[in-house]
Formats: structure tokens, C-alpha cells, sequence
């Protein structure tokens, strides 16, 4: 396991001043420097000559399949007036080609690795797992929302049966951390957060992206090549804001929140509503520097919220001052 | 629409058919949600100046045009692999269609340079419409010409009648093209008949611009793996390559 972990409480100690606010949070048996992440999928080594990695809370990977797979045909893209829609379907290496290139220029970025993984059968989350079991990773991300061939294409994520199936067989076979990152469009988060929880995941990810869809007006068809993409960036914010709220209170594991997060205020809001941790994606396109802006900020943003550590803001929502509608 | 930015590290730096991505959200704003990939029009490394040109086409572009002089542009560069120009080359041929041939001017500048001899074929709608005529004059072009839809000349035909009958004597022994699937096919043409390979910069929405989204793959096989993606392979691609295409 990695032991880079930034105390960000380390400089005031030394010139004697106030001490600035606390950064750091634990998910799990992880110390993380600072609260921020990146999304699976929108980050990767190339960003390293544009941010130092290892001011990042941890890294995430974009999802390992087991075997070699490309991804969906043209086009993968489209924006949307607040945020994008993606059908990039995820191409992977592989577990070995993995192994042997990517993982290492993650690992070179001097702080924790959390791998995301994913399979099209059940069978193929044990393989990728067993095969990255022993390396130096922080934790496995499972992706539950690759469409699944066992059920006609529907994600595991959608059933609390399937999720707690998939969870249980990977613990039965690797000692890494597992984190669960949740599907969002599910008639109970509370309900699947329970079973990955009950199933042995060390901190669930809520959520990933939407299902959405845009259409081109002159030939009546999907802007996209396959259809319907995930939506993200900041139009699902209070979306994913609502169903953090429901999952962390449902659980008690850590849950990091994902979904429209630009600025360190959302990172605040994200806490509050119960979230440990956070994972940027889309804004990350917008200014690759994002993320690091957001940790230069949420210092001072701590201080104006009156919190001498950040993780006093995990789960401090007042659900007294919200009338009519019930949370 | 015209910008200049001030980017001393681009501007010394940039290759031929490179690109950068401008970032159309101010800061603090998350929308547009994606940066808009972009040609360099020229460089002045002297000046340490990037000069891009766009039209307004959507609300990116629309938000570009809303900068003020004096103001910061978040922009991520120069990306990608330009053209290549192997050592032997004397002569090379640049057909460029409407805002595409902002991705070729950049070889005429460098042409200049080394001493290489440019041919330009500039096509547009309408001569107010044509870009990089000047352009190409001020840096040393031999030939450059100027074809439109609305005198004829822009025609296929019309075009490579005219085009083999200045250069057969003397062909270029490179053929770099953007901005149209018809001048590309004309380039076929040519690069068979004067036997010069041929390289296409290609277009397409971006969201990383640096290879990890894989937001824009080319749709080109690669015996069953993942297509080159147009950020990091390319945006200019050998003709062949391009040529595996699935559709």
C-alpha cells in the first residue's frame, strides 16, 4: 500500500502561525491528503505534465476489463448545455497490458492507486481482480455499471442481488480494499448501498454517469455512435448530490461523491450531504487543472466555513431547516 | 473571427499540424463543458504569438468570440502529431478547404524556412470566404491558387485538370490535405498519379485533446483494437491509415 500521504498541516507547524485547516480524510484504511480524486475515466497519465499527481488525494484508473477490448465506434462525444454526453465504452488493455504499462506510470505519480475494474460476465470481475491482486493498489473501484451479457445487457449495478453477488466473489478472493461505484439510475440507491455494504465494500463511489441521450435534428438520429451515452458534469450535480445524501445515510461506510463537482464549494456541499471523499471527471476536460485549483482552494474555504479539518463537514447536514418537501 | 495569443512556449515549440485546445469557459464557469481543439493558423516565435483563426459555428465559438482583448484564454498546447516531412522533400503540395487550411499555413511558414517549395490550393464557397491567399504569397509560395464553388474552380474536375496541368512536369513529392472528404479524394488522385504519399489532418470534437478520454477515436481498424485516436495519433494521419476505415 502506498504510504504518500500529504499532511497538509505539515508547513504551519514550522513558521509557527495558526495552523491552516485539515485536509486530510480516511475512507476506509486510506489516509487520503485531501478529499479529491479523479472520475474513472477522465484521467489518465497523460495529465502528468499539466498537474503533479501527487497532490491529488489518490488517482483512479480508468476501468481494466480482463481481456483486450476497443471502444464503441464514432462518435463517442457530445456536449450538451451543462455537461456532455460520452459513449466512449471504455477500450482497456487488459489486465496484463495494464500491468505491465499503465499501472506503472499511475503508481510513478507518488500517490495511492485506486484501480477501477470491470467485466461483461460476473466471471470476468474475478479474473481482472485476481490478476492485479498482488500489485501496490490502494483499492479496487468495482464498476457495476458495464452493461452485463449474463442479463441481456443491463448493468449489474441496477439489481441489489447481482451488486452483492459480484462484491462477496471478489472479497472471497483479494485482500484490496473494495469500493463500490454505484449506478445512479436505480429506483432505491439506499437498497444497492446496503447490499455492497452487507457484501464487504470498503466505500462506495455514488454515482456514475446518467443514461442520456441527444439527437441530431437533420437526420432525426443520435449525435452519438451507439445511441445513449452517460451524461455528466455539472447538470447532474444535484442529482448526485441527492442520492449521496440517501446512500450515506442508508450506510456506514464511507461513500465518495461524484457527479458535476467543479469548485470546492461542491466538494463542501458533497461533504455535508455525507460524502467522505470526492471524485472529479468532466471538469477536469473543461481546465485540466481543476482539481488542484479546487485543493488550493478548500483551505480557505474550510476557514470561511469555520472547520479546522475538513472532515468535520462529512455528513452535517441540517435536515431540520428543509420544510415542505421531506429529504 | 481572428485570435492572437500571447504563448511564448507554443509559439517556439509548435509543429506543423499540431493543435491547442482553448478552453471557451472563463474561470470559475463550467460551461462549455468541453475545450474546442484549434489549428494554428501561424507563429511568430519572435513575438511569442499564436495566431487562430474560427468561425462562429456553435456556442463555443460564440463564447470565444466574446474575449476581450488583454484577457486570458485557458489553453492547453501545442498537442498532437503534425505533419511529417521526411528530408528528401523539395516541393509540397497543400489543399485546403474553407477553416481547414488553417491547419496547412503552418507548413508554408516552415517551407520558408528550410527552403522547401509550397504549391497551395486554397477552396472555399466564395472568394470572400477563402482563406491564407496573402498568407501563403508573403511566405514564398510558388503557385497558389484560389478556387471557389461560385466561379467553378473549386470543381474536382476543374481542379485537377488545372493541377496536373501546371505540375505534372514537376510534382510535389508530398501532398498534405484538410478540411474536405472531395479534396481528399482529388489528393488520392494526385498521390497516385505522382506517386507522393499523402497525409490528412482530420477534425473532431475533443474533450481531453491529450489521449486518455478516448473521446475521439477515428472509427480506423487497428487489427481489433482501439482506432488511433485524432488527439494523440494524429490530428495528421499517413493516408493509409485512414484508409482502414470502418465506414
Amino acid at each position: 500500500m502506498h504510504s504518500a500521504v500529504i499532511d497538509s498541516r505539515a508547513h504551519d507547524r514550522d513558521n509557527g502561525t495558526q495552523s491552516r485547516p485539515d485536509l486530510s480524510v480516511t475512507v476506509g484504511d486510506l489516509v487520503l491528503g485531501n478529499p479529491v480524486m479523479p472520475a474513472s475515466g477522465c484521467f489518465g497519465p497523460e495529465l502528468a505534465p499539466l498537474i503533479p499527481f501527487e497532490r491529488l488525494g489518490a488517482v483512479v484508473t480508468k476501468t481494466v476489463f480482463a481481456r483486450r477490448r476497443a471502444g464503441n465506434p464514432a462518435h463517442r462525444l457530445a456536449e450538451t448545455s451543462h455537461g456532455m454526453l460520452n459513449s466512449v465504452g471504455i477500450p482497456s488493455p487488459g489486465s496484463d497490458g495494464f500491468r505491465s504499462g499503465l499501472l506503472r506510470r499511475y503508481q510513478a505519480g507518488g500517490t495511492h492507486v485506486i484501480v477501477s475494474i470491470g467485466g461483461l460476465v460476473a466471471s470476468e470481475y474475478y479474473e481482472v481482480a485476481e490478476d492485479l491482486a498482488d500489485e501496490d493498489i490502494a483499492a479496487f473501484e468495482i464498476n457495476v455499471s458495464c452493461p452485463n451479457l449474463e442479463q441481456g445487457g443491463l448493468a449489474i449495478g441496477t439489481s441489489a442481488e447481482r451488486v452483492a453477488e459480484v462484491v462477496s466473489g471478489i472479497k472471497e478472493l483479494v485482500a484490496v480494499p473494495l469500493f463500490v461505484k454505484l449506478t445512479p439510475t436505480v429506483s432505491s440507491i439506499s437498497e444497492i448501498a446496503r447490499a455492497a455494504q452487507d457484501a464487504g465494500a470498503a466505500a462506495l463511489v455514488v454515482a456514475n454517469s446518467f443514461s442520456g441521450l441527444s439527437i441530431n435534428l437533420r437526420n432525426r438520429s443520435s449525435t452519438l455512435g451507439t445511441g445513449a451515452g452517460g451524461y455528466t458534469g455539472p447538470g447532474i450535480k444535484p442529482l448526485a448530490l441527492k442520492l449521496v445524501h440517501d446512500a450515506a445515510a442508508a450506510v456506514t461506510i464511507p461513500v465518495i461523491g461524484c457527479g458535476g463537482i467543479s469548485t470546492a464549494a461542491d466538494v463542501a456541499e458533497f461533504m455535508i450531504a455525507g460524502a467522505t471523499a470526492v471524485q472529479i471527471g468532466t471538469a477536469t476536460f473543461t481546465r485540466p487543472t481543476t482539481m488542484i485549483e479546487v485543493i488550493d482552494d478548500l483551505g480557505p474555504l474550510c476557514e470561511a466555513l469555520n472547520v479546522r479539518n475538513i472532515s468535520e463537514l462529512i455528513g452535517t447536514m441540517d435536515n431540520r431547516v428543509t420544510t415542505g418537501l421531506s429529504l | 473571427m481572428a485570435l492572437v495569443l500571447e504563448a511564448p512556449e507554443v509559439a517556439a515549440s509548435v509543429r506543423p499540424g499540431q493543435f491547442v485546445m482553448l478552453t471557451a469557459a472563463r474561470a470559475g464557469e463550467s460551461a462549455p463543458a468541453l475545450p474546442r481543439p484549434m489549428a494554428i493558423y501561424s507563429r511568430d516565435q519572435g513575438a511569442g504569438t499564436v495566431e487562430i483563426l474560427y468561425g462562429v459555428v456553435g456556442a463555443g465559438t460564440e463564447r470565444l468570440r466574446s474575449f476581450n482583448p488583454g484577457e486570458q484564454i485557458y489553453t492547453v498546447g501545442p498537442l498532437g502529431r503534425g505533419f511529417e516531412v521526411a528530408p528528401d522533400v523539395q516541393t509540397v503540395l497543400l489543399v485546403g478547404r474553407g477553416i481547414g487550411t488553417c491547419s496547412l499555413t503552418t507548413v508554408a511558414q516552415e517551407n520558408a524556412e528550410r527552403g522547401r517549395d509550397t504549391i497551395a490550393v486554397t477552396s472555399a464557397r466564395n472568394s470572400g470566404a477563402l482563406i491564407g491567399v496573402d498568407f501563403y504569397r508573403k511566405h514564398g509560395a510558388a503557385t497558389v491558387h484560389a478556387v471557389t464553388d461560385d466561379d467553378g474552380t473549386s470543381a474536382p474536375a476543374a481542379l485537377i485538370a488545372s493541377l496536373t496541368e501546371q505540375h505534372d512536369e514537376k510534382p510535389p513529392q508530398l501532398i498534405l490535405t484538410c478540411g474536405s472528404d472531395r479534396l481528399t479524394r482529388l489528393c488520392q488522385t494526385l498521390s497516385e498519379r505522382w506517386e507522393a504519399p499523402m497525409q490528412v489532418s482530420v477534425e473532431a470534437h475533443m474533450a481531453c485533446g491529450l489521449g486518455y478520454c478516448h473521446g475521439c477515436a477515428s472509427g480506423a481498424r487497428s487489427q481489433g483494437n482501439e482506432s488511433p485516436l485524432i488527439c494523440a495519433d494524429g490530428p495528421a494521419f499517413a493516408w493509409r491509415i485512414l484508409a482502414e476505415t470502418d465506414a
